[in-house]
């Protein structure tokens, strides 16, 4: 029972001097959480500025693959049911701090791997390069870096299709991307790049007059295949701004609050410390009178 | 008095509403979409009559006109409204007709025709033939596409 008062005795006694330190620590502590919200806030107002031309890019895009969306349907383009070499084109992007944008992109295409488990992955940007890496490094063929930016071109979307054509040819060509519903809301979607051979192997492609001379459904493909990629980049970028934003939003809320809960802490401490330094003060000067 | 008024305001409601069910469901019009990639010239808008350079030759595309999936020269795209008629020069692309008479053209660049400068294609031109005679194989496969799409810029009549 002795050594029990000793030991808290001893532990009254370090007490001020744990105060001090954790004022300090308080003090440090509270200036860097201040710091990134700054960095937070900063972020988020940037996101804010790039949303209106990303949702701009998106609308022109749509408009753009509109065209060949309802020339696919009218002629009942359907990918072969059969999927003997498949290629998965992962679209995401290079920078992260932007929620869960790569790893639901990571996730499904994980999941698409696990059924298809000979397909070719290629990538479009480095944060699902390495996802990909860790548990596919044998699938992963190619892989682009330094889109996403700015609002993706036509320039960098047919460079991308150039490369993927000198891989050689596949039976299907899927190409996985962060859809963009609202600000607020994105899905992961799978879309059909579809190649020369489902083209030609198309229902109704008799609707259509095709001048066999003058152009191939090899040129409709390759076209296509460049405005699949752009309409899917143009959607990504657009998902990913739209949640940097909210991520953003959330870290600095998060900041905030635990700004205010730290200056509470730092104040009474502060307090504590002052109170028991004019009881040290005191009782010293009692004793001396 | 009112009443009247707010009688006769509603009967032209109605008809307004009536007319654009109509126009709707009439697959005499055209309608045309030129898209690029970056921004959508028309969206889906009425119009009387387009032309395109085509891979196989210029052609007009009217209402009705059959199906077609075709791939485009560099050129001059025409399209005539009601109002007048609009040149656009493209770069190449696509034209899909689909059968309810929509008209799909897909390029990648496209401007006026009033805004190229005929003095700027005239040293461009002379700078590609320079270079299409390059022992580069490259070089010259570049300045022949330039060529190309330069001289039906001169034949489309930039001034």
């Amino acid at each position: 029972m002795f050594r029990l008062g000793a030991t808290t005795a001893a532990r009254f006694a370090s007490a001020p001097a744990r105060n001090y330190a954790t004022l300090r620590e308080i003090e440090t502590r509270l200036k860097s959480i201040k710091n990134i919200e700054k960095i937070t806030k900063t972020m988020k107002i940037v996101a804010s500025t790039r949303m209106g031309k990303a949702q701009r890019a998106i609308a022109a895009s749509r408009v753009y693959s509109s065209g060949d969306k309802e020339f696919f349907e009218v002629s009942e383009t359907k990918a072969p049911e059969e999927q003997e070499k498949t290629l998965l084109i992962a679209v995401s992007s290079d920078k992260g701090l932007c929620g869960s944008i790569h790893s639901s992109i990571a996730k499904n295409a994980r999941k698409k791997l696990a059924e298809i488990p000979n397909a070719d992955v290629v990538t479009i940007g480095d944060k699902i390069k390495v996802q990909m890496l860790r548990t596919h490094a044998d699938n992963l063929v190619l892989s682009f870096n330094g889109i996403g930016k700015e609002a993706p071109t036509f320039y960098e979307s047919s460079l991308i299709a150039d490369e993927i054509a000198k891989l050689g040819s596949y039976d299907r060509v899927e190409v996985l991307y962060n859809k963009f519903l609202s600000s607020v809301a994105f899905e992961p979607t799978y879309v059909d790049s579809f190649t020369a051979a489902s083209i030609d192997a198309s229902a109704k492609l008799s609707t259509f007059e095709v001048d066999e001379e003058a152009s191939s459904t090899a040129a409709v493909a390759q076209y296509s295949l460049a405005n699949t990629l752009l309409a899917a980049m143009s959607e990504g970028y657009a998902s990913e701004i739209a949640a940097r934003r909210n991520a953003m939003d959330n870290a600095s809320n998060n900041a905030g609050d635990m700004i205010n809960k730290y200056s509470i802490l730092y104040n009474r401490t502060r307090q504590a410390v002052i109170t028991n330094e004019l009881v040290d003060i005191i009782t010293g000067a009692s004793s001396l009178g | 008095m009112f009443r009247q008024s707010l009688r006769s305001l509603a009967r032209v409601n109605k008809f307004a509403g009536v007319r654009t069910y109509a126009e709707a469901a009439n697959s005499d019009v055209l309608k045309l979409s030129l898209a690029l990639p970056h921004t959508a010239i028309y969206n889906n808008k009425a119009i009387t009559q387009v032309n395109v350079p085509g891979a196989s030759g210029e052609m007009g595309i009217l209402a009705n006109h059959v199906p077609i999936v075709e791939q485009l020269k560099p050129g001059v795209v025409e399209v005539i409204e009601e109002a007048g008629s609009t040149k656009y020069f493209i770069s190449g692309g696509f034209v899909n007709v689909l059968p309810n008479s929509k008209v799909n053209i897909s390029t990648v660049e496209a401007f006026k025709l009033e805004d190229f400068s005929a003095e700027k294609v005239k040293t461009l031109l002379a700078e590609a033939q320079k270079n299409a005679a390059s022992a580069d194989e490259a070089v010259s496969a570049e300045a022949n596409i330039q060529i190309e799409v330069l001289e039906s810029l001169q034949a489309a009549g930039v001034h």
